[in-house]
Formats: structure tokens, sequence, C-alpha cells
């Protein structure tokens, strides 16, 4: 293990992954290839908040996602030598994100008490006393845009899993129907049928709530 | 155009994908279409709010645990072309090791059984065949026992009579090694 990885991922991270900071993601995975471990951590660096982001959205528990992320990462870090450095990291990052946060969807359904853990998490959070981001805002303003924001999130956990992970990758990541139809395995027409589904169904959701 | 075409070809026209004449059927739908319009609303109203969210971040413990799976997944990776390796040179060892311990056994074993056998016959007797006329001509005698006789001569055995006294040297009995060749008494 490199002083990078002893120190690195977070603070001190910061100086030390600073010589990456102008190279592209593949010249970075090139890097790491060659023996510099430094270079996972800029790799870490870069997609983590995204991914994370990605796979929160996606599977609805917080903490959950973490562990998943944690576990793209390690996947990476396990697998980057197989890597066709012809192909984009990101897509091949958000591939690995995007099959273990359909695992975890289906591991759930299958499983009444992981369900109901994420269930309770989220009646905790609905019980939070109502935080005020913005002091110069009515409280009731306030009360309807929390409201909303929670029920766009709703919108989107309701959203079958196929869907939602296409909507996600499109809407929130602003990937390119071919790089969902790569992360996703899916060909471009699967891709577009999904994401038109996907989003008359958030739109029928949420529709009833903006008139 | 219709509300039905327009919802189907609605993500290519939201995301511009359309071609032109597709794309002014569609202008021309929305323009016209009170729900459609509506529909268009919600949607990009939703998701913009979506993206409003405010992003989630990584916890303060995310770093440590991953670089703690990374050191596990290090130890179980990098070294296991050592462990196997290792592996197969304990095995090696073991086996090298065996095989001496085996042939260090059995001459042990041997020489034990030449020392039981000293221990037994003496004062005892082997049975030699009848051509050992001497001690000279027992085959592979060691030369340090010298108070090996023979006895007596029989047509069919002759009979090597060792000396009361074993030899001085514990050495040397072990090393007598009765040759299979003298039979048994």
């Amino acid at each position: 293990m490199t002083l990078a990885m002893k120190d690195g991922l977070h603070g001190p991270h910061q100086t030390l992954g600073a010589p990456f900071a102008a190279l592209d993601d593949g010249q970075v995975v090139q890097a790491f290839l060659e023996g510099n471990d430094r270079a996972f951590d800029e790799l870490v660096s870069r997609y983590q908040v995204r991914l994370l982001n990605f796979v929160y959205r996606t599977v609805g528990d917080r903490e959950r996602a973490e562990d998943l992320v944690q576990e793209v990462f390690i996947r990476i870090y396990r697998h980057l030598h197989r890597f066709d450095q012809t192909k984009k990291f990101s897509t091949w990052a958000y591939t690995i994100a995007s099959n273990l946060a359909k695992n975890e969807l289906r591991n759930r359904s299958r499983n009444p008490l992981v369900l109901f853990q994420t269930i309770k998490r989220h009646w905790e959070a609905d019980h939070r006393p109502l935080q005020f981001e913005d002091s110069s805002s009515r409280p009731d303003d306030l009360f309807r845009k929390r409201h909303l924001r929670e029920l766009v999130e709703q919108s989107v956990s309701q959203l079958p899993e196929h869907h939602r992970v296409v909507f996600v990758l499109r809407e929130l990541e602003g990937k390119t129907y071919e790089e969902i139809a790569e992360i996703t395995g899916c060909n471009l027409g699967t891709v577009k049928s999904r994401l038109n589904r996907a989003r008359n169904n958030f739109a029928a959701i949420i529709q009833p709530h903006l008139d | 155009m219709n509300c039905c075409e327009f919802r189907e070809k609605y993500s290519e026209y939201a995301d511009g994908l359309l071609t032109p004449p597709s794309k002014a059927e569609a202008d021309v739908h929305l323009a016209l279409c009170a729900a459609c319009r509506r529909f268009d609303l919600a949607l990009r109203a939703g998701v913009n709010m979506l993206r409003e969210l405010p992003a989630v971040s990584v916890s303060r413990g995310f770093g440590p645990a991953l670089r703690r799976r990374l050191r596990d997944e290090l130890a179980v990776r990098i070294p296991g072309v050592i462990r196997w390796s290792g592996a197969v040179g304990t095995l090696l060892i073991v086996a090298t090791a065996g095989f001496i311990g085996w042939d260090w056994l059995e001459t042990r074993a041997a020489h034990r059984g030449a020392a039981a056998e000293w221990a037994s016959s003496s004062p005892g007797w082997v049975a030699v065949p009848p051509s050992v006329a001497n001690a000279a001509a027992v085959p592979d005698l060691p030369t340090a026992l010298p108070r090996l006789r023979i006895e007596t001569f029989h047509p069919l055995n002759s009979i090597l009579v060792i000396e009361p006294a074993p030899p001085a040297s514990g050495q040397d009995r072990v090393r007598f090694d009765v040759p299979a060749v003298w039979g048994g008494p």
C-alpha cells in the first residue's frame, strides 16, 4: 500500500492528487496500471460523489448507497487491468454501479426485512423537524418546497427499476443514449423506449401535485 | 399528430432527436393541446426540481472504510501469488523432509533390527550358508567385529557364534547388519 493509500482518499489526498489534475481519466488509469497507486485515489476523488448520487437516486438509501459505491471502487481496483482502455472509464464505472444498484433492488424486493428497514429509515426522515434552510422565505413556502422535493424523490423511487436507472442516468447524470445503452447493456431502441416510459410515468405521478 | 403519438415521441422531442419534420409536427401539437402542454411543463418542472435537490456527499467514514477494504483486497490479491508459490514450496519442503525422514526411519529401523538381532543373539548364533567357512568369507562382515567367529560347521548350516561380550563401540553394533542372504536361525 502506498503513502497515498495510507493518507489519501480525503484531506491529504488533495495535495498528493494534484499532479493528476491535468490528466484525463484514461491517463490516470494508465498511471495506475503502471504502478502508481496514487492514481487510484484520483479516480476515487473524481467519481465518489457522482457515483454516490447516482446509486442513491437509484436505490433510495444513502447508507446502502455508500456501501455499494465502495464496492464499485473495490471492483474497479480488482479489475482495472482488464479494462478496455479504448472505452470511457466513466461508462465502465457507471456500468459497475448500475449493476450493483440493480442487484440491490432485486435483493431488496426478495428480502422483506431489508425493505422494511428502508421504509423505516424514510419514515424517520419524514418525522425530522422542519429545517428552515432559507430564513427569507415564509414557513409555508418552505414547507411546500420541501414537500415537493420529497414528492419528486418519491416519484423517482416509484419508477420500475429498469426505468429508474435509465431515467436517473439521463436526467441527473446527463448521459447520452449511447452511453446509457452501454451502461445498461441494452440496445438503443430499448433505452429510448424505457426512457420515454419513465418520463411519462414520472410526469403522471408528479403532475397532479404541480397543477 | 395526436396526444398518443406525441407522448410516444416525447422523449426524443425533449432531447432534440426528432427529425425537423417530426419536430415541427410535435411543436404544432404542443401549441394546440393544453393537456400535453401541462404534461410537458410538469415533466420539466419535476426534472428541474430533481436536479436542484442537494447532492449527497460521502460521509466522513467513507474514505477510511474504503481504505480498509482496499487493504483487505490487497492482502487477498497481491500475496495470492506469493501464497500459492509459498504453498507449493511448503509442499516440496514437506515432501522432501518426508522422504528424508522416511529414509532415515527405514535405516534406523534396519539398524535397530540388526542391533536387536545382535542383542538377541548375544551370545547367540545366526545361521550362515555352508559356503561360509570362516569369518573372512562372510560377506559384508564388518571388520570392526573381529570377535565373530565360526563355531561349528554343519553340512547345511554353519553356525556363526557371536562372542558374549559385545564390541566396545555401540556404533559397531548398530552397523552390524546381518545380511539377508544369511537367513535366520
